[in-house]
């Protein structure tokens, strides 16, 4: 543990110029607000300042001479110096908020369109979870940051500054004697911020042990109750609750010792000021005034200093999410529209893969030398076993991945020197993992598209049958989805994305059969919606289906990577291949008409 | 309430001695701006150099022993606070264990999640720092004003006149705070959502040219947030120096009203500065006591949250029937029984009629298409839920009159979503045994055809579930989570659909290695696969939640029925894929 912090700070004091400077270019567009909260930051030291100065004044020079209207003055000038203290503190408190706040937004605004745009490797690696924390609780960390302290860090420490110079100036042998205890305080004060600091990560840490374990356990609370393991975990749990409690015992008397300590330290330097005082009030050379004031000023004096080891904290952490973020910001983005984009004059949907090699990992080929065309709505079945590349021609398709060797070309264009956006809105999309967003039904077929009108996505809807499952909702169109659409049935999902597809009217279709198994009824609707989706369209089936398959105007069989067979059905029936022989199998089972199926049957 | 008290007189000695040093530092603190007075007024006064070292030593001396009284008072009541804490995060884990399946079908971890980390924590602040101020507030007002009035009921009055504003001020501050701060949160967390939704749901996105929208939507929550948090900013932003102001008033009154009464004579110089030393011994507690009654509002409404789910009581609970010394043959027999699950309002059956002998040693497959009913069936043994008409017995016993410890002894239960603890694999796979022991843990790798994939991995038995780098495949963390059960070596296996990341040959392979294994064991095997099935000795096919067929692979084929149609269709699946 201590290694690591002390790598957390040699990583912070390398990089703290670089990262400032880069977080400045957040600040930079609400540098007005900034610099009124650097301007009103000594302003409120100022004012603060003058409070006990005028204490002085008062006892020194008015009551001390019985002089009634000095002391309404000296009062007057102490509401003065509370009311400045009072507008700048605030001012500059929100002016640093809404900096704070601003360029944070800015921030994960950013961070949000990065993650956007970067590759789908990218979301392979990382799980979903940690990228929810760079956008969130990190950016939060350098919000508390903001909040609870860097411009006031500056605050605080010009106001002891100025303390200190004041005090000099009044008298310096007492300002000496005053502070004779600060030194030692504060070597004491350090001790402590080290331990605390160490106390306060291990607390972190083993709090977020807690709550893994809670999840975890939870999670698999039926994996625990079927073992009968419920006294293991437990004394697990209470093991990792233990360990939290103890490190917060530890901290409280930490906590506990530097409080009393400061004010400890603050009363006896009082103690030290009146014993050095009354000896110098003795000789004529010490006001009573200048005793009160420095009463006041070392009031003024303890609060910052007690609370600056939070404050150091906070920094740290904040400085850490800062790096973080950062991080994720430099992940380059690998897949994008080159400078100079080539685009066919016509999209009429032609398909070549010429010679097409693809790996996701050194040279684990997913695809070998994949070669095949599509002429403009040609309907093409994929067969071939789970592995063998099926999904990873419509991932290329569209470049959610790059191909090694070869080219890809759609009328003609690598689609490498298409314009990104362009070449995605050619091609539709449909998987057999329907994916919904929160949000209601016709959201889900738009996509929050706005040129989509309310008939268009009916006719739509209605077009791929699923007006009818839709206008049975409580609130037809407006009904909102549940999490991961779990009020609709595997079936009413898929009508939903032919729905989207068709709403997005692409000229190239992929479409992901899917296995699993939905009542006879639906499985008809589903069919002649695939049906009536293909029409008119280039389309690529990965088939699960015979009668999708024997539908197709042409066959490829993918095994292992590798393109076997081409053909139409009766061209390859012809050859005698492997399509012969699974065609041997379907003739010989009159039982697998339309609507049957040969993926898993099964929970 | 009742359970508070409860920890409360637990700990009432640790409270107690926190309490007695308490009230001995707030005794000492009040004596420093006393003798600040007479030192004061000795050097105004010129008396002897000797009486104001007498007194200066007594100031030192008095802070020092209110320094280390006092830490003592904070971390004691403090400590308290984070041993209830623990306390009563152990008891609802406990309690936590003990519910049912049930109860996390409709229950979102997240939710249970916020309360145990974020309930127990309120409650643990009203036991730590609201106890804390709850006694020390009234303990400095009762000193500080009885030495003020002492010296000028008047002044004293003038200048504690403001310090109901502050603490009615503190008071609706910190309501507005909480509001604001739990919209705040609450915003945070649909960000999370949000995000988590567009990685999810990214390749949509993606394909569809979506970007622009998905970015609109979150910059839409995101603006939303941003906008509570300035909210939240512009009353937090108030707090430090509105209290610095309503202090500093009293110092005002303190400076105006009371330096005209020294000037009258009626007060001296060292009265005033002792009221300035008691106005800033009053500010904190004052201020704090406006927090407290926010602490004490959330403390009590997060204690009424966990008391929910203190009451909620187990569906499925122990049977007053056998431990676990007896053995049992594995006889297994369904008699006329239905079930439905609560969701169902409707009252839709899963299971209808179920009457079925599984005889000790017997290997029995169930098969049937997806929403037969199949996993409901196997799930009853265990007792994951309970039937709703007719019996189930074990050896003639009926289930529910079993300890459920002695029951989930007898019934191994694979399921099919194979769940792993992100401890190392020994370690899962030898979850049932309080050790891990690692001739076990072979054998049953083994025999799960989990040992080659073990070896390969860098670490091998050490390897962490979950570590970064090292991704188990559906297949390996089925065939851990099997191993994990043969380990527990219960007299009755069942596997609900166990195997089905695993590919044909080789969950064919594990059903042949395990009826070697385990000859004497009754086996319930589902498998969607019917040819790794085949072997048993009886296969139970299930249709819409009814036995429909039972009978031997090859009597079920020639009868041509619903299974005989089924392993026609997987036939042909297996010849495409190895084609």
């Amino acid at each position: 543990m201590m290694q690591d912090g002390q790598r957390e700070e040699a990583l912070g004091k390398t990089y703290d110029i670089a990262l400032l400077r880069r977080l400045w270019r957040y600040v930079r567009p609400y540098r007005g607000q900034f610099l009124l909260a650097v301007i009103c930051l000594p302003l409120t030291s100022a004012f603060l300042l003058a409070q006990p100065y005028i204490l002085k004044l008062a006892v020194d020079n008015y009551i001390a001479h019985n002089d009634a209207a000095g002391l309404t003055k000296a009062g007057l000038m102490f509401v003065g110096a509370l009311v400045g203290e009072f507008i700048f503190f605030y001012l500059q408190y929100q002016a640093t908020m809404t900096v704070a706040q601003h360029s944070l937004s800015d921030l994960r605004v950013d961070l949000f369109n990065h993650l956007q745009a970067l590759p789908a490797s990218f979301f392979d690696r990382n799980p979903v979870g940690r990228l929810v924390t760079r956008l969130t609780t990190d950016v939060d960390a350098i919000n508390e940051a903001f909040t609870a302290g860097t411009l006031t860090i500056f605050m605080d420490v010009l106001t002891l500054v100025g303390i200190v110079v004041i005090m000099l100036t009044i008298d310096v042998k007492l300002t000496l004697t005053t502070l004779a205890l600060l030194p030692p305080l504060l070597v004491a004060m350090n001790f402590f911020r080290v331990r605390s600091r160490d106390t306060y990560r291990a607390i972190r840490e083993r709090l977020a042990r807690i709550n893994a374990f809670l999840q975890e356990t939870l999670s698999g609370i039926a994996v625990v109750q079927l073992f009968a393991q419920e006294k293991k975990l437990f004394a697990e749990f209470d093991e990792r609750n233990r360990e939290f409690r103890d490190a917060n015992h530890l901290s409280n008397i930490y906590e506990a010792t530097l409080f009393s300590l400061v004010e400890a330290v603050g009363s006896i330097s009082i103690a030290l000021m009146l014993w050095y005082g009354a000896v110098q009030i003795g000789t004529g050379v010490v006001a009573l005034g200048t005793l009160v004031a420095f009463v006041e000023y070392l009031q003024k004096f303890f609060v910052p200093i007690r609370e600056f080891g939070t404050k150091y904290t906070t920094m740290q952490s904040a400085i850490t999410a800062v790096e973080r973020v950062f991080q994720l910001l430099d992940t380059p983005v690998t897949i994008a529209s080159p400078s100079l984009t080539r685009e066919p004059e016509q999209v009429r949907g032609h398909i070549v893969f010429d010679h097409v090699w693809f790996a996701y990992k050194g040279d684990e080929w997913i695809l070998r030398d994949v070669s095949f065309t599509l002429e403009p709505g040609q309907k093409v079945a994929l067969v071939g076993a789970t592995g063998a590349g099926k999904s990873t021609i419509s991932k290329l398709l569209n470049r959610f991945a790059d191909v090694q060797h070869g080219r890809i070309l759609i009328d003609g264009v690598d689609v490498r020197d298409w314009d990104l956006r362009t070449l995605r809105r050619q091609i539709g999309i449909v998987l057999q993992d329907v994916f919904l967003f929160a949000g209601d039904v016709a959201t889900n077929i738009t996509l929050g598209r706005s040129d989509i009108t309310q008939a268009d996505l009916e006719r739509a809807a209605s077009y791929v049958n699923a007006n009818r499952f839709i206008s049975q909702l409580p609130r037809g169109y407006q009904e909102p989805i549940r999490e991961r659409g779990s009020n609709l049935s595997g079936g009413q999902r898929q009508l939903l994305s032919f729905a989207r597809a068709l709403a997005y009217n692409p000229t190239i279709l992929v479409l992901d059969e899917a296995t699993s198994s939905v009542d006879p009824e639906t499985e008809l609707l589903i069919q002649d919606a695939m049906n009536k989706l293909m029409a008119g369209r280039t389309t690529i089936v990965i088939a699960h289906r015979f009668s999708t398959i024997q539908h197709a105007d042409c066959i490829i069989v993918l095994h292992k990577g590798q393109v076997r067979e081409i053909g139409t059905h009766q061209e390859l029936i012809e050859r005698q291949g492997i399509y012969w022989r699974l065609y041997q199998l379907q003739y010989g089972t009159p039982s697998l008409s339309v609507g049957s199926q040969f993926a898993e049957v099964g929970d | 309430m009742h359970r508070l008290w409860g920890y409360i007189v637990y700990y009432r000695a640790r409270y107690m001695r926190g309490i007695l040093c308490l009230i001995v530092s707030a005794t000492l603190a009040m004596s420093i701006p006393l003798l600040l007075k007479w030192t004061i007024e000795a050097i105004q006064h010129q008396r002897p150099f000797r009486e104001v070292m007498w007194h200066v030593v007594a100031i030192i001396g008095i802070a020092c022993v209110q320094g280390v009284v006092r830490s003592f008072s904070r971390f004691m009541i403090f400590n308290v606070g984070r041993d209830i804490e623990y306390q009563l995060r152990n008891d609802l884990f406990a309690h936590l264990q003990k519910l049912s399946l049930g109860y996390y079908q409709r229950q979102a971890i997240g939710d249970l999640m916020s309360r145990l980390v974020n309930d127990v924590t309120a409650v643990r602040l009203l036991l730590g720092l609201g106890i804390l101020n709850l006694l020390n507030t009234p303990l400095y007002y009762i000193y500080a004003g009885s030495a003020m009035v002492m010296m000028d009921p008047q002044l004293t009055l003038a200048a504690l006149a403001t310090y109901p504003l502050m603490f009615l001020f503190v008071k609706r501050m910190s309501r507005q705070m909480m509001e604001k701060t739990l919209k705040v949160q609450e915003g945070l967390a649909d960000l999370s959502t949000r995000v988590q939704e567009s990685v999810s749901g990214m390749h949509v996105v993606r394909a569809y040219v979506r970007e622009d929208w998905q970015a609109a939507e979150f910059g839409r929550r995101n603006d939303t947030f941003r906008e509570e948090s300035m909210s939240l900013a512009r009353v937090r932003g108030l707090f430090p120096p509105l209290m610095k102001a309503v202090s500093g008033l009293g110092l005002l009154v303190v400076l105006w009203y009371g330096g005209s009464h020294v000037i009258a004579g009626r007060l001296s110089l060292g009265d005033l500065v002792a009221f300035m030393g008691y106005l800033h011994l009053l500010a904190w507690p004052t201020m704090a006591l406006g927090w407290l009654i926010s602490i004490v509002q959330r403390g009590k409404a997060a204690l009424k949250r966990l008391e929910s789910i203190f009451q909620t009581q187990p569906e499925i609970v122990d049977g007053q029937g056998d431990g676990l010394a007896r053995q049992i043959h594995g006889e297994i027999h369904f008699q006329d029984v239905d079930f439905g699950y609560r969701a169902h309002v409707n009252g839709h059956l899963v299971l209808r009629d179920i009457n079925l002998t599984i005889p000790a040693g017997t290997t029995v497959a169930v098969v049937g298409r997806m929403g037969s009913g199949k996993s409901t069936l196997v799930q009853l043994l265990p007792r994951l839920f309970d039937v709703q008409n007719g019996t189930i017995t074990i050896d003639g016993q009926d289930i529910r009159t079993c300890s459920l410890a002695a029951l989930r002894h007898w019934v191994g239960f694979v399921p099919q979503d194979p769940f792993l603890f992100s401890t190392r694999i020994k370690e899962n796979i030898a979850f049932s045994l309080p050790a891990v022991d690692m001739e076990r843990v072979r054998w049953a790798a083994r025999v799960a055809h989990l040992d080659q994939d073990i070896a390969d991995f860098p670490r091998g038995y050490d390897t962490v579930v979950g570590e970064r780098g090292i991704t188990l495949s559906g297949g390996q963390k089925q065939r851990m989570t099997l191993a994990r059960a043969l380990l527990a070596d219960p007299p009755i296996l069942v596997l609900d659909d166990a195997l089905s990341s695993v590919d044909a040959q080789t969950e064919r392979q594990i059903l042949r290695g395990l009826r070697e294994a385990t000859h004497e064991k009754t086996v319930v095997v589902i498998s969607h696969r019917i040819a790794a099935v085949r072997d048993a000795d009886m296969i139970v096919v299930l249709d819409e939640g009814r036995i429909v067929e039972t009978g031997t692979h090859t009597q079920l084929v020639e009868r041509g029925g619903i299974y005989a149609e089924i392993f026609q269709q997987q036939a042909l699946e297996e010849e495409l894929a190895e084609l």
